[in-house]
């Protein structure tokens, strides 16, 4: 079972087409980075991941949960169960072939509403069997920005305790205080760890961009995720901040923990990661170990991008 | 007519009516009571509109929307006309008084204001501030409690004294009812001692002493605010 795969995503933004049809999964303990000139999709990408965008097609699972609506075009049983699907085949056709048309012109979701019990029972079926609340799949799959956003109204411990405090309450802890008392402990080793345990009754406005980046992760961490996203974590910082940052990252990468990174950092990425993907036009147009994508790189526009960066 | 007999006729005035007959007292009483009802009705109320805006519900939103574009779209003083009309109507279990209407006028005035100062207070919040929170599993009700809101009020705080003075001022509409607040005494005084302008110049310095004193306390809270962060 994959920690995170994604399925034929999607994303549309009016006319805009930023993802068309990407699929991929990421294995525990793997490390992924992807890579591609801005405006590639690479972010929308990540940010389907943990539905801070919401696919227009396509499905994203966590640990073999569901977190976005059912797809029906990636069940042939649903389809199958389809009005649409009917009508073509007493037309005449044959069962691939109606599937495809279905696909290609997208003639379910239009229609939901007037499709037949069979083809809703399945859809809930589905959705019922998988799905898992948005809510709960991101306590397990935390997200670091590029832009940092710690909180500014609260202070560096604050800042870390309050999503494992909330979600203590959340499930109704009954010991609240002492879940408390060991959360505040795991923030102040945390914090220990990297070096920055006296800034904890600071408030965010008062550190530099690589202190806060570093303290974002941290904050992360304390929900002991399954799977951490990074959005370009070092792109807001100036050139002397970012190796602090990268270095943490490194550590959590040698830690063993499941990471996707959306980067500019191609040496990092080389050296840290087991799978790059490049991300261009909205399509993955290259994927494979570092030694493939840097070394001997098959696609022109991946070739005509590294010639660019490195 | 001289400078020193309007400023001798101001001290006349101001001894004799505001002082002797106790018209200051009354006068601003009623004024501050008024704007302080209106401030306070229409931040609950302006706070409703300001959620209700921000909902799910089309309907609801075309409504607030329909409702804020009209109270800032139309005259105060004619609102205040309707109030004074159709108030006695709807709240037919109690008598309603003119200055209870007017209250009830200014105070719809003021939510419609008021939830347009929240809502910007709360647009102004930067996005990326929510997205870390709904990204760390925060449901949309704590993110809004714990993030939001507490970086919102900073920024309203200062929008909402200004709104206080501006009702202040907008009290001497209800003049107009006769409810007896600060610019009524101006029709009582120019009825006795047809005297208008050092009458009006008093009047002047009154709501200027209470507005100017208003806007420096509300300075003095908002530096300790931003001490405090």
């Amino acid at each position: 079972m994959s920690m995170l795969e994604v399925k034929n995503i999607y994303k549309n933004f009016g006319d805009l087409h930023v993802l068309k049809g990407v699929s991929t999964n990421v294995d525990k303990g793997e490390v992924v980075s992807i890579i591609g000139v801005s405006g590639s999709g690479k972010s929308t990408l990540l940010r389907c991941m943990n539905l801070l965008e919401e696919p227009t097609f396509g499905e994203v699972w966590m640990e073999g949960k569901l977190l976005t609506p059912v797809d029906p075009y990636l069940h042939f049983d649903i389809i199958r169960a389809s009005k649409t699907y009917k009508g073509l085949i007493a037309s005449g056709m044959e069962d691939m072939d109606a599937i495809k048309k279905i696909k290609d012109e997208d003639m379910l979701l239009e229609k939901h509403s007037q499709e037949g019990p069979e083809y809703k029972a399945l859809m809930q079926k589905h959705f019922k069997e998988n799905h898992i609340d948005t809510n709960l799949a991101r306590r397990k799959m935390s997200m670091v920005f590029q832009q940092f956003n710690l909180f500014n109204n609260l202070t560096v411990l604050d800042n870390i305790m309050l999503a494992p405090v909330e979600t203590a309450k959340y499930n109704k802890v009954k010991d609240l205080n002492a879940e408390k008392a060991k959360i505040r402990e795991q923030a102040m080793s945390l914090l220990e760890r990297i070096g920055l345990a006296d800034k904890a009754d600071v408030y965010p406005s008062k550190l530099s961009g690589g202190q806060k980046q570093r303290i974002a992760i941290v904050r992360s961490l304390a929900m002991n995720p399954d799977v951490m996203l990074f959005d370009e974590p070092t792109s807001a910082l100036d050139p002397e901040m970012i190796g602090e940052v990268l270095d943490l990252m490194k550590e959590l990468a040698e830690a063993g923990m499941t990471m996707v990174i959306v980067t500019h950092e191609m040496g990092f990425a080389r050296e840290v990661s087991d799978r790059v993907l490049f991300v261009d036009e909205g399509y993955i147009k290259e994927e494979g170990t570092p030694e493939q994508v840097f070394g001997n790189p098959q696609n022109p526009r991946l070739r005509d991008f590294l010639s660019k960066v490195l | 007519m001289s400078l020193g007999t309007i400023l001798h006729d101001m001290w006349d005035i101001f001894v004799t009516y505001y002082i002797g007959q106790n018209l200051l007292v009354t006068g601003v009483g009623y004024t501050l009571a008024l704007s302080a009802i209106a401030v306070f009705f229409g931040a609950i109320l302006g706070s409703l509109l300001a959620i209700g805006k921000m909902s799910r519900f089309r309907i609801l939103r075309f409504i607030i929307t329909a409702f804020v574009e009209i109270m800032r779209g139309t005259p105060a003083l004619l609102q205040l006309y309707i109030a004074y009309f159709i108030v006695p109507m709807v709240f037919t279990f109690a008598e309603m008084t003119p200055f209870a209407c007017v209250a009830v006028g200014l105070s719809l005035n003021s939510a419609a204001y008021v939830s347009e100062i929240i809502r910007s207070g709360i647009e102004a919040v930067d996005k990326g501030q929510t997205e870390a929170a709904r990204a760390l599993g925060l449901t949309a009700k704590t993110t809004m409690l714990k993030i939001v809101l507490p970086q919102a009020i900073r920024n309203i705080l200062p929008a909402l004294g200004n709104e206080f003075v501006t009702i202040i001022k907008e009290t001497s509409l209800a003049s107009t009812f006769f409810v007896g607040e600060l610019m009524t005494t101006y029709a009582v005084i120019k009825g006795i001692t047809f005297n208008i302008i050092p009458t009006l110049m008093d009047i002047g310095i009154i709501y200027f002493i209470m507005t100017f004193t208003l806007s420096k306390l509300m300075g003095i809270a908002e530096k300790k605010m931003k001490a405090g962060a």
